[in-house]
């Protein structure tokens, strides 16, 4: 269960778990989290359940809300947030969303009727979370293009898949992954070369410096 | 004989995994091209319930629409096939249900469905929860289905915003599924098909862990070789993390596949 605390010069004042599904914030006594500073508005915020999310959200305070030293108008909590209110801090501690991995099993809740009314049957892809793959590195290579139509160029190998040779007929691509970038054989009876052999049927690591041949491109394989 | 014309209008490849932290595989799925249905689900539920609900989804729903197709593609029903797939998804939501019903570890099982019929000219597609269904066309991706997942709601009703979503903790909480209640109100609709389109569907332990671009690009550059696309897509997944079951299958059309008319059915029929 999520937990809200509230401190004051570095001492806590309050703490309370989160078990309502609207906690209002501000200087009126009426307000679950009850805030005695001037800069306070009397409903100043309020804090929303929803699924496994609290949303924050500032009633148009008249100061406005910071969360973690940024005025906004809405925000997601995360676990270790700090909401400042004049003096005071109110941290939002979330254990069960403190790492970055989501291992909660899928389950079933109840939709929002409104949102399904005149329900468009496709929609915008929805952005794959931020704590996500940004904790992975992946290898910082590139290509120096020696012969084909590209020859002379330099490109960068900063996506997931680069496509060399011709489409349709011969083509291989470079596969970005954390532990180095690998070749493989997309199309065409002919293997791509590395180094003048044969790179056969199964993707394989390429090394600093192998030049590689797919259809009528030659070019060497560089990362840092 | 109508298996003969029709076969190989669509070429498909499949990939699965239990990712990287998950024990079981509960993602399930179907692949009849010469049919020209495709179909992935990924189940919930404790004791492994989840495995047995997306298995009983997986299977019903084939061997309801081989029944219904070849009773359409006869001429002997004259139902159309938004009507087969929605029967058919029915069909499995009650064999799950029931299951569930009479076997105490299984309480509680579901299982989400992403179908893809090819039929005449056009992609009949059927889906309920969190799995989805994209078309690559002209190098773009779309995403053909809408989730039922509250997250999806919340941006819909202007709760959150879509760049919001990413810091949403929501993302497994699905709002309808197959096997949880007598009656489910599965998403069907059709769209059309043109050669070289090619068609997605995977569990969401795909979606979550690649970027929309990252899958587009795939798709993109390996549509030649689906086999390598479907592998890579569940690759990336993993090197990203991995944090559920990944399930990704990748159907391209290779020409058109108007349904034989009746005078074409006839002659077809005095031939053999």
């Amino acid at each position: 269960m999520a937990k809200l605390v509230l401190s004051s010069g570095g001492s806590v004042v309050f703490q309370c778990f989160i078990d309502q599904e609207r906690l209002g914030v501000g200087r009126d006594p009426t307000n679950q989290i009850v805030i005695d500073d001037p800069s306070v508005s009397r409903e100043h915020a309020a804090i929303m359940a929803v699924g496994n999310d609290h949303i924050l959200e500032d009633l148009a305070s008249a100061n406005g809300t910071f969360v973690n030293g940024t005025r906004m108008p809405r925000r997601i909590l995360q676990h270790g947030d700090v909401v400042e209110f004049g003096a005071f801090n109110l941290r939002y501690l979330n254990a069960k969303t403190a790492t970055d991995v989501e291992l909660d099993r899928t389950m079933l809740i109840e939709g929002i009727a409104e949102a399904q009314a005149g329900l468009p049957a496709d929609g915008e892809a929805l952005p794959v979370p931020r704590t996500r793959a940004t904790r992975i590195n992946f290898p910082n290579g590139r290509v120096h293009m020696v012969s084909g139509p590209r020859a002379g160029t330099t490109i960068a190998l900063d996506r997931v898949v680069a496509a060399f040779g011709k489409p349709g007929h011969r083509s291989a691509v470079l596969v970005r992954r954390p532990h180095g970038y690998f070749l493989a054989h997309v199309e065409g009876r002919r293997a791509p070369r590395v180094n003048g052999q044969p790179a056969g049927k199964e993707a394989r690591r390429v090394n600093d410096g192998d030049v590689i041949e797919v259809a009528d491109e030659k070019f060497q394989f560089a990362v840092d | 004989m109508l298996g003969i014309m029709a076969r190989k209008f669509i070429e498909a490849a499949a990939a699965t995994d239990l990712g990287n932290i998950r024990q079981y595989n509960e993602d399930s799925i179907a692949v009849d091209p010469e049919l020209g249905v495709v179909a992935v689900a990924d189940g919930m539920g404790g004791h492994r319930a989840g495995e047995v609900a997306s298995a009983m989804a997986a299977q019903i729903v084939l061997a309801g629409l081989r029944q219904r197709l070849a009773d359409l593609r006869s001429g002997a029903d004259q139902h159309s096939p938004l009507l087969a797939v929605e029967e058919s998804i029915n069909q499995a939501n009650l064999a799950i249900w029931g299951a569930a019903r009479v076997d105490a570890g299984r309480i509680g099982m579901g299982t989400t469905l992403a179908l893809a019929l090819f039929h005449d000219n056009r992609i009949v597609i059927g889906h309920i929860g969190d799995s989805r269904v994209y078309r690559l066309r002209g190098g773009k991706l779309q995403l053909m289905t809408r989730d039922d997942s509250l997250l999806r709601d919340q941006v819909d009703a202007g709760i959150i915003s879509v760049a919001e979503a990413g810091e949403s903790h929501n993302r497994n909480l699905v709002t309808q599924a197959l096997g949880v209640a007598e009656q489910v109100a599965a998403h069907v609709r059709q769209v059309d098909a043109m050669p070289g389109d090619i068609v997605l569907l995977c569990s969401d332990g795909l979606n979550d862990m690649v970027e929309d671009a990252d899958i587009e690009l795939i798709l993109q550059e390996l549509r030649a070789n689906l086999p390598l696309a479907a592998q890579l897509l569940v690759q990336t997944a993993k090197d990203n993390g991995g944090y559920d079951n990944i399930t990704a299958i990748v159907a391209r059309v290779r020409k058109p596949f108007p349904a034989a008319r009746g005078w074409q059915r006839r002659l077809l029929g005095w031939q053999h």
